[in-house]
């Protein structure tokens, strides 16, 4: 039997192709989310940790609170090969009358924790010694051997003039992780210069302070042992000692937010084109089973067992799932590595070279992916089982019009419809109300269920709403007449041919509609963590306080990219609330311009002269959390932080804008601190623009002013974030575009099986007068009508529940709008007709080139 | 019109002359001339039909007979343009139907030829009168309600017209698809086997409603047939045997046919032995 089996397959390998392909999809597209959710996960940690180098443990503070005394009894513990303070310095860089305002690192003893490499030249071992970062060097016009002047800041008052320091040029860095992309770059000197420019701006040595120091352990320490070792040490309060990958685990959950989201939506969508495979799969096997009728009569005349048959079927099944399976995962692993290999060279954000494929990745596909095989065998193995050995004597049947369907099956088609679009509310409920899982597993169980319902039911429904529109079209002549009422003939494969497309252009527009609900609720996500897309700081030079003179505004407003200029002051005050009272860093900006240039003017809505915008992140007043609605004071502080001067009440917005300060408006802060003047400038870009050229173009601006200013631009990681998540998007479309064609080849099969099986009914029409020409044209509008009716079906389909799944996933960060992706539901339509076309195309060349004779003979 | 023997005077005038080869009396519909068809090559080459000579009258029912395998089918085929020929020519009318194009072709079958098979050929989920008027459709052309009536009457389907194939008896489906061959007013229906398929009662019928046509409505039928008492409801019977012409009986009676049916047997015996 197996044998037989074996060659069965081999004949039908056509056939089974279309059905092998769809199941090589549906594993390729789960096997690539498992791999490309782990890349998204190692690239946002490794993102985040960058700075970290690869240090094996991290002894992390709140804040600024580990001191020298910390970090020497750190380095000197046992087991501890070497340890660095995180330790970054802003100073001013003079070089061929340029002057710009630079981060500073120190270097470290050993490499593991320096997480920038040598470009050209080498680290700096000498107290005048210097490297840059590769695009800094290009800004200030300087190369391996040139000199530079650093003009270390000053503390606070009454400190001596800072002597500016000239240093050589020993090397140009690269920074392969981005540890330091958002401040545009660290350049490197020796680790006691750097903590001498720390020691001089806060005054003292002593004053110093780290917020991580990072360590390297000797060979033969685990990290257990050394944890154990700095933990015991006499640390300030709120130091923890974790290891690097730890720490990076909780920033990237901290930066991306909820973890894993993106994975669940993605992976929904990938069970789901499994069902679907599934159903394409039933689909082959039952046009399979139809078409070996003869030959499995012939078996049980023979003495085959019904079980045997059955058998079969399944063998057939299980070896033709696995088959795929294994290419499925093998494209859809060299797809994400290719992918992979392309995304690095058109992204700044720093990814991995290769993909790592787990075990899961690799296991769950295969075996998820022929154990669906197998099930969607089932009814189509049972089919073989029930025919009878008397089949094989009957002549060739004529086709007739085929026995409508029971109402059984309509009634379960009904209720499966009903009952999953109702699963489906709940699941949108629920993901708005704040449970994206349970959101996530009803909103697959109702999706798949109402679906299931509506394919099953589609045979009562579709080969009406399909005659409906031939009829239509049916004045234009005779083929389409024909062609008409040859959907009607046999409603049934009608369907079947129908729903292999709606199958396929559903899942389409589900993804494209989800797809841009889910771009337009992350983008507002996003926008709430990068509120701003750069901040330009004036520091002053000298003496002299920064200021951010409207000449200064003028200039960043001409740079090509930037949208608007907003100036802001900043001042230190104390804030009240009872008997409480904290020192903020304060704010002052106009309110209409805050909602113009931050990306959610929401946070500045409710800004007016009685109300202070109290930052998520400062919202602390000793033992008290302040809440919108509160009432607190607001004074000046002075010299030693002790509030004075009047004071105002205001009530307390709360908002979330990633920075721990505070916003008033510039009346309120004028009362505060009547003499200050804007030091600082928020900066929006077009949204055309690129980011991170944009920003190189602030930073080359301002290193021409004379004082001292700094930029910060978040906008360059915003924009990287978003092109992965739009490649990603693209990865998903590009997977199911293949499903579509998949189910098109379906389309094909089917309509040239029902060729075949008309061939002596195409002869008549050929004697009686029917030109092949005619043939061919009511062939291809047969197939045209099909196509056209399952995509239309489909898109309206799939746009809902695309904006259900979104909804359910993503519901609870924020409104899920209606985003109908018109341009690619268009060209989905497009296509599925073409292709109908197509379809028709060889079967009708082979209907119209048999001469009519060969069809009319009687077996 | 005026056919040769007439068992009673024609029931319904002739529709005026508007396609050629109805009303010439005695004239060819259709000829043949050293019509060859062979299949296959070198050793498995099989003659099919071998230089076969023969006319065919206007107004008249013909017959070709022959055991399998004698080629008539085949014959049929290539006078009624469905398959082309290895060589020679054969005429409807006065145009030569082995040198014309697929698409000239299919003109011709749609305007000037009918067709009756055995197997009905019927479209499923069309009416019979949707059927009958097809070739009509096929030309964007408009039925002539007149001709229909009388073929209708002729051939007794009034109460049938609505129906669907699946709805009709064979008998009733044969005298649709006779309807159909017939509604385009063709110089020459072609019927190959139409009594195959149908038990004897219901194959008199038809045999006879062919008869009337050819008889009453001034129409040329040239029936393909195996079965002798079929052959003779025709007015002249060519027998045809191993690819060529073996016989002509004219006024065939049915033990006529039978016995030259026979005779056909026995020459394949004599041709057997001789080897």
């Amino acid at each position: 039997m197996i044998r037989l089996t074996l060659a069965q397959m081999r004949r039908s390998v056509a056939r089974l192709a279309a059905a092998g392909i769809a199941i090589a999809l549906g594993t390729g597209f789960v096997a690539a989310t498992l791999v490309a959710s782990d890349l998204i996960r190692t690239a946002t940690t490794d993102s985040v940790a960058a700075p970290y180098a690869k240090a094996d443990l991290v002894v992390n503070a709140d804040g600024d609170q580990l001191r020298p005394q910390d970090l020497e009894a750190v380095a000197s513990a046992a087991g501890v090969a070497a340890a660095a303070p995180l330790a970054t310095s802003w100073e001013d860089v003079a070089a061929n009358g340029k002057t710009i305002n630079a981060q500073f690192t120190g270097t470290t003893s050993d490499a593991r924790l320096e997480p920038q490499r040598v470009h050209d030249g080498a680290f700096p071992k000498a107290a005048d010694e210097v490297a840059f970062p590769v695009k800094q060097a290009e800004r200030l016009g300087v190369a391996v051997g040139d000199e530079v002047t650093v003009t270390p800041q000053s503390g606070a008052e009454g400190g001596s003039t800072p002597r500016a320091q000239r240093l050589r040029v020993v090397g140009t860095l690269d920074d392969p992780y981005g540890a330091w992309t958002d401040a545009g770059g660290a350049a490197v000197v020796t680790a006691p210069t750097l903590a001498g420019w720390q020691a001089a701006e806060v005054g003292s040595p002593a004053g110093v302070t780290y917020p991580d120091v990072l360590v390297a352990l000797d060979p033969h320490t685990t990290t257990a042992q050394a944890t154990a070792t700095l933990s015991a040490l006499d640390l300030p309060d709120g130091a923890r000692v974790l290891t690097r990958d730890a720490l990076a685990r909780e920033l990237a959950a901290q930066a991306t937010g909820d973890d894993d989201v993106f994975t669940y939506v993605v992976l929904t969508f990938a069970a789901i084109a499994l069902v679907v495979a599934a159903l394409v799969i039933a689909n082959t096997f039952q046009v399979l089973v139809a078409q070996r009728a003869r030959t499995l009569a012939l078996l049980r005349c023979v003495g085959a067992s019904k079980a045997q048959l059955g058998r079969s079927v399944l063998f057939e099944a299980t070896v033709l799932g696995f088959v795929g399976s294994v290419v499925g995962v093998a494209a859809g692993t060299a797809l994400t590595q290719a992918v992979l290999s392309v995304l690095r060279t058109r992204t700044t954000t720093p990814l991995p070279h290769t993909i790592h494929v787990s075990v899961a990745a690799v296991l769950v596909p295969l075996v998820v992916g022929t154990l669906v095989t197998v099930v969607a065998s089932l009814a189509p193995a049972r089919a073989a089982t029930r025919v009878a050995p008397l089949a094989a004597l009957r002549p060739t049947d004529a086709p007739t019009l085929a026995s409508p369907a029971g109402r059984v099956r309509g009634v379960l088609a009904l209720l499966a419809t009903v009952g999953g679009l109702g699963l489906l509310g709940i699941a949108v409920l629920a993901g708005t109300q704040g449970s994206p899982e349970i959101g996530l597993a009803l909103g697959v169980l109702g999706g798949a269920v109402s679906f299931v319902g509506i394919l099953v039911g589609s045979v009562f429904w579709m080969p009406r709403v399909v005659h409906a529109t031939g009829t239509l079209l049916g004045k234009a002549g005779a083929s389409s007449r024909l062609a008409s009422a040859n959907t009607l003939r046999n409603p049934r494969r009608t369907t079947a041919t129908s729903t292999a497309l709606l199958i396929g252009v559903t899942l389409v527009a589900m993804m494209a509609t989800g797809a841009a609900t889910a771009r337009v609720s992350l983008a507002s996500t996003l926008d709430e963590h990068y509120p701003v897309d750069a901040v330009v700081t004036s520091y002053g030079s000298g003496d002299a306080p920064g200021e951010m003179t409207t000449a200064l505004q003028g200039r960043l407003d001409d740079v090509d990219g930037v949208r608007r200029v907003v100036p802001l002051s900043r001042t230190s005050a104390s804030l009240s609330a009872g008997r409480e009272s904290t020192g903020i860093e304060l704010d002052g900006i106009d309110p209409a311009a805050a909602r113009d240039v931050v990306r959610n003017p929401a946070a500045f809505a409710g800004l007016d002269d009685g109300v202070i915008a109290v930052d998520s992140l400062q919202d602390t007043v000793g033992t008290t959390t302040l809440e919108d609605g509160d009432t607190v004071t607001l004074r000046a502080s002075d010299a030693d932080g002790n509030p004075t001067g009047a004071a105002v009440r205001l009530r307390v917005h709360v908002v979330d804008l990633g920075e721990p300060t505070a916003y008033v408006t510039p009346a309120v802060f004028a009362r505060i601190d009547p003499h200050a003047v804007p030091d600082t400038a928020w900066l929006a870009f077009d949204d055309q623009a690129d980011a991170a050229d944009t920003l190189a173009a602030v930073q080359d601006t301002v290193a021409t002013e004379d004082s001292s200013i700094g930029v910060v631009g978040p906008a360059a990681q915003h924009a990287s974030m978003e092109k992965v998540v739009d490649t990603i998007l693209a990865i998903v479309l590009g997977l199911l575009a293949v499903a579509v064609v998949i189910a098109l080849v379906g389309v094909a099969n089917t309509l040239s099986l029902s060729v075949l099986e008309r061939r002596r009914e195409s002869a008549t029409l050929r004697a009686i007068g029917l030109t092949r020409g005619q043939l061919r044209w009511m062939l291809a509008q047969e197939g045209m009508l099909i196509a056209g009716v399952g995509a239309v079906v489909g898109i309206v389909l799939g746009v809902f529940y695309g904006w259900a799944g979104a909804a359910a996933a993503l519901g609870a960060f924020g409104p899920s709008p209606l985003v109908v992706p018109w341009a690619t539901l268009g060209i989905v339509l497009v296509v599925a007709l073409a292709a109908g076309l197509v379809a028709s195309v060889l079967p009708g060349r082979s209907a119209a080139r048999t001469p009519p004779v060969a069809a009319l003979a009687v077996e | 019109m005026a056919p040769s023997d007439q068992t009673a005077p024609p029931t319904t005038a002739p529709p005026a002359a508007d396609a050629t080869g109805t009303v010439t009396k005695r004239s060819t519909a259709v000829r043949a001339r050293a019509l060859t068809k062979t299949y296959g090559r070198g050793e498995a080459t099989v003659r099919a039909l071998d230089a076969v000579d023969v006319d065919f009258e206007a107004g008249a029912f013909t017959a070709i007979m022959g055991p399998s395998g004698s080629g008539k089918s085949t014959l049929m085929h290539l006078l009624a343009g469905l398959d082309s020929a290895t060589s020679g020519s054969a005429y409807l009318g006065g145009t030569e139907v082995t040198s014309l194009t697929d698409k000239e072709l299919t003109l011709l079958r749609r305007e000037r030829v009918g067709f009756v098979f055995q197997s009905f050929n019927l479209l499923p989920m069309f009416t019979a009168e949707q059927n009958i008027t097809l070739p009509v459709e096929l030309a964007n052309g408009t039925v002539d309600r007149a001709w229909l009536e009388i073929l209708v009457e002729t051939l007794g389907l009034g109460q049938r017209l609505t129906h669907r194939p699946s709805e009709l008896s064979g008998g009733q489906q044969q005298r649709v698809a006779i309807a159909r061959a017939l509604i385009t007013k063709p110089e020459v229906v072609f019927a190959d086997e139409p009594t195959g398929n149908l038990d004897s009662r219901s194959g008199a019928e038809v045999l006879s409603f062919l008869r009337r046509s050819v008889r009453e409505l001034g129409r040329t039928i040239v029936m393909v047939t195996h079965d002798p008492s079929a052959a003779a409801y025709a007015d002249r019977v060519v027998l045809l045997a191993d690819g060529r012409v073996a016989g002509d009986i004219q006024d065939p009676t049915p033990e006529a046919a039978l016995a030259g049916l026979d005779a056909l047997r026995s020459l394949d015996d004599a041709a057997v032995v001789a080897r």
